[in-house]
């Protein structure tokens, strides 16, 4: 047991001095037998402060610390590394959480979350008083990842991690890279084109050797944790064959040939393509592919030339890779039949459909077979919804309509532009095509979230009216030849994704950091890291920056060739486990199975796969079941300490 | 006194991006320098209360990563130095020198005691608590600094030698001297970060003039913990405000003070200040006076959601002026925007929300002429694939020193900055 401790209470500036008394507690835990000393601090976490908890280690031989303070998600690893440099073991450190569970959760009650606070230091310092000394587990680790979505975040992060040495597999559901940004023609800021950027990318990723892409594959099943993780994929059929080198004009034929139509994806369902299909000519891999899910295998298609092998099945691949970095981006919100008139009016499209019908259209700007003019643009569909659940903004939409209505000006400089905005957000330099769209004519309007923007169709024109507080309330409106519904961003579907890597989904149903500012790239999913616009709303260049944060956090992960794992697991009492089973069905990580020692059957638990959840223990009939660092004393003094 | 050291990486700045530039960098083993203008490292992000949008301490997540770069073992800090020039004289080989200048105090044996401080009997504006009120001529910067210890402000000591008497170290030196220190380096970080907006330039919202009327950074300090006043007080008569009035894009979206764009994080303290205020001052009404509420990054539109709902006012109007009434209390005549009609409210205090902009003399530094955009800011060369690289091949930007931006976008631009320069250390193909 230990009996020298040292007690440190943070004030966190005032964040929870403001509500608990920190002298009442800090008096408290001086009471307890065992407590050598005891003290508050301004900030535990100051370096001041780290320093001086080092030389009270040193100078009065303290075999145990607590720290009282914000959670241990913040700084656990702050006050490790003080006792570590202070030559104590940081198993013998125990942070107890006042802040979060205390201060803040408290602060209408401060006697209270004081006498928490008490309690809670008194169950830390019983805890520590059990401490064992631990040491960390090394586990060996691959030095690959695989990066999930080949957009641009996605192929961004692959070469960069590839060039680091690390082995990427790029992993992409549809059977071209890009996503996203190949939809997009000339990007703001600069005069290049999505599918320019795109190309530059795939160029490098196809020739770099550390790099196997995947294209039309799934990731069905995963064992094994970070460090080691076994995915397994599914490679649907592209029915062209790998080395094909099918040259333009007999694709063009065996597209004519192809009696299927389906809603073309790429263009927002404006167009129509064949089962057999390129989105663009330039795309990538150069080949054409099937749509499997479209294709009524005919054949006519591979009448016409040999490339195409209809009998190709679906294959399972095994891979084993250190990390998994999600980059599978964002879908547009899609409005319900009715929104703004949205698939009830014939000219109400969205804003993603829009970019694709500016770069389709030739001379003219032609919708429906009529000649557009006035282009009604509604802001803030799908985000900062009132009623729907989407409160969050969107983040690129605004400059995103702004820098369309410019090029659409630039490209028909007949047309008029009226944006029906909720105050316009183009941020930082973006601010400049706000000043631009003014000064080439564009007329905005807005509204409050309390008064939206109205669309009905009155004979056969469609109108768009506001209640517009730049003109003081006034009652405006505009018809329309077509409306442009500025949809935001959603998360892509990926229930099964998230089924599978049990990655954390925030309010907003993006992924979810650890901490936006702490470790904004990585989830509480050991090895599992998330970037672009799968996490927030994010345009392209905050999409690389975030892809390239994150390709050096997977690199310093997996690099070294080995992991550190907390030592808290469960570990069996071989004498009184009488392998019953129960344990394993327990175990949500498939960490337990059965080994034979000195012919007795009993329970094992795999070092690199145990999380230390905890869940054998309460099932376990003969009590065999301990975990490290949470070992039945230490819960027990706890407890006890706390009911008190 | 010169001497001659070699790194892998110079990084120029020691604020957030930096010290984020320099843990990843330093993570993957490389040898980094630290080249910090002021007496600590923390920049502009060690002196705020909260952030937004999670209303954590900002001190909680900006010391424990300064410390942790302090401490590293492949990264050297000098702060209260200067980077004079940089050459390039080839790839992977970067050529600069620095001065260090003296601090008057041994950095090795200093304490922060604070005995000095106590015994010097100078007392000047303390810039670190932006001139609400006095600091030492012989002082420790503020109580997070890193390092924390002393330092003579030589410019404002009258040279008594009472701190020198009193220290019980033994550690000021008067004869300290400028130390200029030659380097090479394969690769340079630009972290130099912005500046605030000066509010004199826009005489007619009366800052300097009528005291009750700070900017939101001496908001801000009001805020902190380490608050100088431990409360939220009126500079004119140390009253308690009841009625706050924050006043938008002051130096932001403004051509007539040459900054035309927005500065992306304005909108966003202020709400958060608002929400604080609401806190520290339970029975003040806030306002804000906008023009369009910027609050889009992740949980920022649910943030302001929040204020709103504690029962901020937000109002769309543009100010006119700012007048001072007997007493120190403020007339702001604003256009009502949503009414159509130009109106008059009295405050009485006023905060300017006042905007960043870029920091001046990066360009100066490089030998090679490193490129601007039309805003001063470092020019981003590929936008869209190497966000970070700059027209000088191995130098690589990092934070608010390529554009305004708030904290997490910061951290993400320096994770950028520093992928991209280890990308160009491997000596690999660095132009993707």
């Amino acid at each position: 047991m230990k009996n020298k401790i040292g007690v440190y209470v943070c004030m966190c500036g005032s964040n929870i001095s403001d509500y608990v008394d920190v002298e009442k507690v800090k008096a408290e835990a001086e009471k307890i037998g065992g407590v050598l000393l005891s003290k508050t601090t301004m900030f535990a976490c100051a370096d001041s402060t780290q320093q001086e908890i080092a030389n009270d280690i040193k100078d009065q031989e303290l075999d145990a610390i607590v720290v009282a303070s914000c959670s241990p998600k913040l700084h656990l690893h702050t006050f490790r590394n003080v006792a570590i440099r202070a030559g104590l073991n940081p198993y013998n450190y125990v942070q107890v959480n006042i802040r979060e569970q205390g201060s803040w959760a408290h602060s209408d009650n401060p006697a209270q979350a004081t006498e928490k606070a008490i309690k809670l230091v008194q169950a830390g310092i019983e805890r520590v008083k059990h401490s064992k000394e631990l040491s960390t587990v090394k586990i060996p680790s691959e030095n690959s990842v695989a990066v999930v979505g080949a957009g641009i975040a996605g192929m961004r992060s692959a070469l960069e991690l590839a060039e680091m040495g690390t082995e990427v597999h790029l992993i992409e559901r549809e059977h071209f890279v890009g996503g996203r940004t190949s939809q997009w023609n000339v990007l703001f800021t600069t005069n290049e084109t999505g599918q320019e950027v795109i190309s530059r990318l795939y160029n490098q990723i196809i020739s770099h050797p550390k790099i196997t892409l995947y294209t039309g594959t799934n990731i069905i099943s995963k064992k094994g944790s970070v460090g080691d993780f076994n995915l397994t994929l599914k490679v649907n059929p592209r029915y062209i064959k790998p080395e094909c080198k099918l040259d333009k004009k007999k694709f063009q034929e065996a597209i004519d040939l192809c009696p299927i139509e389906v809603d073309d994806k790429f263009n927002f369902n404006i167009t129509k393509r064949k089962a057999i299909y390129k989105n663009y000519d330039s795309e990538f891999p150069e080949m054409p592919a099937i749509d499997y899910e479209a294709c009524n295998k005919c054949g006519e298609c591979a009448k016409l030339c040999d490339e195409i092998d209809l009998n190709q099945q679906p294959e399972e691949k095994l891979i084993n890779v250190g990390s998994v970095l999600l980059s599978t981006g964002f879908n547009p919100y899609e409005p319900p039949k009715g929104e703004f008139g949205y698939e009830d009016i014939d000219n109400v499209i969205t804003l993603q459909q829009f970019k694709r019908l500016i770069e389709l259209n030739g001379g003219k700007l032609i919708y429906n077979n009529k000649e557009i003019k006035n282009i009604a643009y509604i802001y803030c569909v799908g985000s900062r919804q009132v009623d729907g659940e989407n409160k969050y903004c969107s983040r690129y939409c605004c400059t995103s309509a702004i820098h369309t209505a410019i090029l659409v000006k630039e490209k028909y400089p007949n047309i008029n532009n009226f944006h029906f905005n909720r105050g316009i957000r183009t941020y930082g330099k973006q601010e400049v095509l706000y000043n631009k769209a003014s000064e080439q004519g564009d007329i905005f309007l807005q509204s409050f979230e309390d008064a939206p923007t109205q669309v009905e169709k009155v004979g056969n024109e469609t109108i768009v009216k506001i209640k517009d507080i730049l003109t003081a309330n006034e009652e405006l409106e505009v018809s329309a030849d077509l409306v442009v519904l500025v949809t935001g961003m959603v998360p892509r579907e990926n229930a099964d994704l998230v089924n599978i890597l049990k990655v954390p989904i925030g309010r907003d149903k993006f992924f979810n950091e650890i901490h936006p500012k702490l470790r904004p790239v990585e989830t509480v999913i050991d090895g599992v890291l998330i970037s672009g616009a799968c996490q927030a709303p994010l345009n392209i260049t905050e999409s690389v920056k975030s892809s390239l944060s994150a390709a050096s956090k997977v690199n310093s992960l997996v690099s070294s060739g080995e992991i550190e794992l907390e030592p808290t697991m469960a570990v069996v009492h071989n004498d009184k486990c009488t392998w019953c089973d129960k344990c394993t069905n327990a175990c949500p990580y498939d960490a337990i199975s059965v080994t034979k020692v000195n012919d007795k059957e009993v329970a094992l638990v795999a070092k690199s796969l145990c999380k230390g959840c905890g869940m054998c223990l309460p099932v376990c009939p003969e009590n065999a079941i301990d975990l490290i660092g949470y070992t039945d004393i230490e819960m027990e003094s706890m407890i006890e300490a706390l009911i008190d | 006194m010169s001497k001659s050291e070699e790194y892998d990486v110079l990084v120029i700045g020691g604020g957030i991006s930096g010290v984020e530039a320099s843990l990843n960098l330093a993570n993957q083993g490389h040898k980094v320098l630290v080249v910090e203008k002021d007496l600590s490292v923390g920049g502009k992000m060690i002196h705020l209360s909260k952030v937004f949008p999670t209303l954590d301490c900002s001190a909680c997540i900006t010391t424990p990563k300064v410390s942790e770069a302090a401490r590293h073992s492949n990264i050297t800090i000098y702060t209260y130095s200067q980077v004079n020039d940089i050459d390039k004289k080839a790839e992977h080989d970067f050529r600069a020198s620095i001065t260090k200048f003296p601090r008057y105090v041994d950095e090795e044996s200093c304490t922060g005691c604070q005995v000095c401080e106590d015994k010097c009997p100078v007392v000047v504006q303390d810039q670190y608590q932006y001139d609400l009120v006095g600091r030492k001529a012989a002082y420790v910067p503020f109580s997070i600094a890193n390092p924390r210890i002393a330092a003579i402000d030589i410019e404002n000591c009258s040279l008594c030698g009472a701190c020198e008497r009193a220290c019980p170290a033994d550690c000021i030196d008067f004869t300290q001297e400028k130390q200029d220190i030659e380097i090479k380096v394969k690769s340079v970080i630009v972290a130099t970060g912005f500046k605030l907006f000066d509010p004199t330039l826009i005489p007619r919202y009366g800052f300097g003039l009528f005291k009750n009327v700070v900017t939101s950074m001496q908001m801000e300090r009001q805020l902190v913990p380490t608050r100088p006043f431990n409360n939220v007080l009126r500079p004119k008569d140390g009253k308690m405000p009841d009625n706050i009035a924050y006043v938008l894009c002051a130096g932001s979206r403004d051509e007539t003070v040459g900054n035309p764009i927005c500065s992306q994080v304005c909108c966003m303290y202020s709400i958060k200040q608002a929400q604080l205020l609401l806190g520290a001052l339970p029975m003040a009404d806030v306002t804000i006076y906008y023009l369009n509420i910027r609050s889009f990054g992740k949980g920022f539109n649910e943030f302001y959601q929040q204020a709103k709902d504690m029962g901020v006012t937000f109002v769309k109007g543009k100010i006119g002026k700012v007048e001072e009434l007997e007493g120190g209390d403020l007339k702001l005549r604003y256009e009502d925007i949503e009414q159509g009609v130009v109106k008059e409210a009295n405050h009485d205090m006023v905060v300017l929300s006042v905007g960043i902009l870029a920091n001046d003399g990066v360009t100066s530094l490089f030998k090679q002429n490193l490129e601007l955009d039309q805003f001063n800011y470092v020019n981003q060369k590929d936008l869209l694939a190497n966000p970070a690289q700059t027209n000088i091949g191995g130098v690589y930007v990092a934070g608010t020193a390529s554009g305004p931006m708030d904290i997490p976008d910061s951290i993400l631009s320096a994770g950028a900055a520093s992928s991209e320069t280890a990308g160009y250390l491997r000596g690999g193909n660095h132009e993707k």
